[in-house]
């Protein structure tokens, strides 16, 4: 009796398997982008139980912020708007870190997301001085904090400390002088759009490409409004209001856009600034 | 001694062990391209993938082939024919740990070839910041080698006193994470965050730390993927460590063995 | 051979004791104070039921067991020694063996395991392997041989390096009746060449074919040491004749216990023709079975 319901048996679930496999599939696919990062063990406790895995551990977790990054951003270009769990984030690589303080991805990392979405630079600039101590032949390390500390934190001298320390150990002469033009605020957005095409054209990740490719195109804008303004100050020996009046007097065409989806303004320092903050969506605002 | 050695190391080319790592040379050849993963270190990324592949296997190998060919022998009884043979059984448990040990070498060998391929493949596509060095690559191998060895001995003790296969095999296990994580766990007690722990764990810890090898010295990975110079005196005490501690291990199995009824 | 260890005995058991202590305490006596000789040349045959202790016995001599007291001693040798084993060839009960190896493999290991030259090994390996009948096997691996043949393998891995000394653990077990016979031609062919070969078995009729000497064992205890030839002599108890009556020609068949023969005999009218006289013997079994019995009836320590 056995013999004759077994195949009949294994057909049934064979026939259920297949059912089952189309809408299954179809669910997986348009599964939600993972929008919980998750949870990751305390530092201490990943170290000790990595054994000696911790090298690859931390790679793990690092392409693991990385999937995570790459389904919110691209979220975002559809307008959908995910807050981006920033904490679950900063969590992941330092454990990354505690666990492989020389793994260059989690600094370069952090130093893409923290400094720009997150807004949290001083976090950034501990985490490149953790680095510095384990990384003592990366130039890059001091680049990212140099830049750091001049265009967000205007902390020059401390800018210029980071630049030399670039400079000594990439062997050349141009973070110096960096150091000398971060000086004058004017020259901010030249130098940032120097900086971000430098780190787009370097990006291997597709992910963070895009990430650099949209802020560049957003720098570039603020480029374009600067230079109608300069224009339109030399010309009419007064300072606009407004963006708005820039477009309709005929400076500023085509009108600009954001691509953070926030809109430009100019501030009472007749600075260029933008409703995003070269950022999408702060935390749960639709923009 | 010597042909106890050779006709293990038959067994285990006779049991298919070859195919089964050939298997893994599967995973070795998917790295370059897994590395390319990588934002910044893709070089880096292939050491840290292929040294892993390399530990998990040699980890593999320890447990279960240390942990079950003395098993083996006596639960299918051949030990009663090979232990009548006119060599003593301290030779016999050595001929058989040298087998497992040869081969584990040999794997760390094959693989150390492979490891050397692949990160050039990774490196040809993206050029690391800083040059390999290749001596500090080996140098990881041979260190996770010789840890490996190390563990399988403590395989082979459990083995001589237990009948059953889940205490060679748990056991090890256990010695490893243990002995993995003593350095860390130690180097926490002494900090100022674990002060309020109890003195009776700590003390348990430190006797632990002493009792059971220290495997983290063996852990040569972060120099031979981000080319940071080793310490030739921390590698001769490391090795004197490793013959010293394998000496004690492996002499007492031998003498628990040779006590051991074969009923 | 020096003068000396020529008349030691080949294996010698003195008080040979050994308990086996179990889960909770209990405990089994195995042995009890076996004392016994075996002498170089002879065919000995140790005898017993299941569960007696022969295994034990043998385990000992081998060194795989540890006495509980008493000691082992092979050629003068203390079997403790590893050494005491290179005149030996053992054959465990019920053997296995690498199962990934060929048969040949394994010989030659075993050969090679008692230091002989690769040459001869080759030569008496390729004579073990044709003796025994799986010379056309040797090249497959063990996993795929019979129960019978792995025990031709077990008796080849014995006779390999034509030891002086051959313990065998119930050498005829799995085999075929052509094995059998096979075995027992080997062990008479291994006495005319002045080999020592002590096998234990719980088959009577194995003793009464090929052994000089029989022991017998039962719970853990060495019950008698028989020269089996005076086993067979003194076991005629009595004489069967078939005598005729040459004028009534009827023919009667009488017992005569063996004292009274001579009486009877003499009793004998010369009209009496004696056609037929055959001795009455009690054969080993029965020796064997009383032995059994008397160890049954009144032992406390019968298990």
């Amino acid at each position: 009796m056995t013999a004759r319901l077994l195949p009949s048996l294994f057909l049934a679930f064979f026939l259920a398997c297949a059912l089952v496999q189309i809408p299954f599939a179809r669910y997986l696919k348009n599964r939600p982008v993972v929008e919980k990062i998750g949870y990751v063990p305390h530092a201490e406790l990943l170290k000790m139980g990595s054994a000696d895995q911790k090298q690859f551990m931390a790679a793990l977790l690092v392409s693991k912020v990385l999937t995570y990054f790459g389904g919110v951003t691209q979220q975002a270009e559809r307008k959908v708007v995910i807050p981006m769990d920033i904490r679950g984030i900063h969590r992941h690589l330092e454990g990354a870190l505690k666990l492989d303080p020389y793994n260059m991805d989690s600094y370069y990392f952090s130093q893409a997301l923290f400094v720009w979405d997150a807004r949290n630079v001083p976090l950034a600039n501990s985490l490149l001085d953790y680095g510095m101590k384990y990384r003592t032949w990366d130039w890059y390390l001091p680049f990212f904090a140099g830049f750091n500390s001049a265009y967000f934190l205007k902390d020059y001298r401390k800018a210029a400390d980071y630049y030399r320390r670039a400079g000594d150990l990439s062997g050349s002469d141009l973070y110096q002088s960096l150091a000398g033009r971060y000086l004058q605020a004017s020259g901010q957005t030249d130098l940032a759009i120097a900086y971000l095409a430098t780190m787009e054209k370097g990006a291997r990740s597709s992910a963070i490409k895009k990430a650099f490719g949209i802020r560049l195109a957003a720098f570039r804008e603020v480029k374009r409004i600067e230079a109608a303004l300069a224009r339109y100050r030399s010309e009419n020996g007064k300072s606009p209001v407004t963006v708005q009046t820039l477009i309709s007097s005929g400076y500023l065409a085509p009108p600009p856009r954001d691509p953070y989806g926030g809109e430009f303004y100019l501030s009472p320092e007749g600075t260029v600034s933008t409703t995003s903050k070269f950022a999408f969506a702060p935390k749960g605002k639709k923009p | 001694m010597r042909f106890v050695m050779f006709i293990t190391l038959k067994g285990f080319f006779r049991d298919r062990l070859v195919h089964g790592l050939l298997i893994s040379l599967v995973f070795f050849a998917a790295i370059p391209s897994l590395s390319n993963l990588s934002m910044r270190q893709v070089t880096e990324l292939s050491i840290t993938l292929s040294l892993s592949m390399i530990s998990v296997l040699q980890l593999v190998l320890a447990v279960f082939l240390g942990g079950t060919s003395l098993w083996k022998d006596i639960e299918r009884r051949y030990a009663f024919s090979l232990l009548a043979l006119p060599f003593s059984r301290g030779r016999y448990l050595l001929g058989k740990f040298l087998a497992v040990a040869l081969f584990t070498l040999g794997v760390a060998v094959v693989l150390g070839c492979v490891t050397c391929a692949v990160v050039t493949i990774a490196a040809a596509s993206y050029p690391p910041d800083r040059p390999i060095v290749w001596w500090n690559l080996l140098l990881a191998i041979g260190m996770d080698a010789c840890k490996y060895i190390l563990l399988s001995s403590f395989a082979f003790l459990f083995a001589t006193v237990s009948s059953s296969f889940f205490l060679p095999v748990l056991g090890t296990l256990a010695v490893f994470m243990v002995g993995s994580a003593s350095q860390g766990a130690l180097e926490y007690l002494g900090s100022s965050e674990a002060a309020t722990m109890a003195p009776l764990f700590k003390r348990t810890v430190s006797y632990l730390y002493y009792l059971v090898p220290n495997f983290s010295a063996f852990d040569l990975k972060v120099n031979a993927i981000y080319g940071i110079p080793v310490s030739g005196r921390g590698m001769i005490l490391t090795l004197l460590y490793f013959v010293a501690y394998l000496g004690a291990v492996i002499s007492l199995a031998m003498l628990l063995f040779s006590r051991r009824e074969m009923k | 051979m020096t003068s000396q260890t020529l008349h030691e005995p080949a294996i010698e058991l003195a008080n040979l004791c050994k308990v086996y202590s179990g889960k909770g305490g209990s405990r089994l006596q195995a042995l009890q104070g076996v004392t016994l000789a075996v002498r170089q040349g002879e065919v000995f045959g140790f005898l017993g039921p299941n569960g007696a202790g022969k295994s034990s016995a043998i385990k000992s001599i081998m060194g795989l067991i540890t006495p509980s007291s008493g000691s082992v001693r092979i050629m003068g040798q203390p079997a403790t020694d590893p050494d005491s084993r290179q005149p030996v060839g053992y054959l465990p009960e019920n053997p296995s063996f690498y199962d990934t190896l060929t048969a040949e493999e394994y010989l030659l290991f075993v050969g090679r395991s008692f230091g002989m030259k690769w040459v001869t090994l080759r030569q008496e390996t390729e004579r073990v392997l044709k003796l025994l009948e799986i010379w056309d096997a040797r090249k497959r691996p063990l996993r795929s041989f019979s129960k019978g043949m792995v025990q031709r393998v077990g008796i080849a891995q014995v006779l390999v390096h034509d030891p002086a000394i051959l313990v065998l653990d119930e050498p005829m077990s799995g085999l075929d009746p052509l094995g059998r016979a096979l075995v027992k031609e080997i062990i008479l062919d291994l006495k005319s060449r002045g080999k020592t070969v002590f096998f234990s078995t719980h088959i009577i009729a194995d003793v009464e074919e090929v052994c000089d000497r029989v022991g017998v064992i039962l719970n853990g205890e060495l019950r008698a040491v028989e020269e089996v030839r005076e086993v067979m002599a003194a076991g005629v108890h009595g004489y069967r004749l078939k005598i005729r009556d040459t004028e009534s020609g009827e023919i009667e068949e009488v017992t005569i216990h063996r004292p009274a023969l001579s009486g009877y005999l003499h009793g004998l009218t010369p009209r009496k023709e004696i056609l037929l006289m055959e001795p009455v013997r009690r054969n080993l079994e029965e020796f064997f079975l009383e032995l059994v019995k008397g160890a049954a009836a009144p032992g406390p320590e019968a298990m």
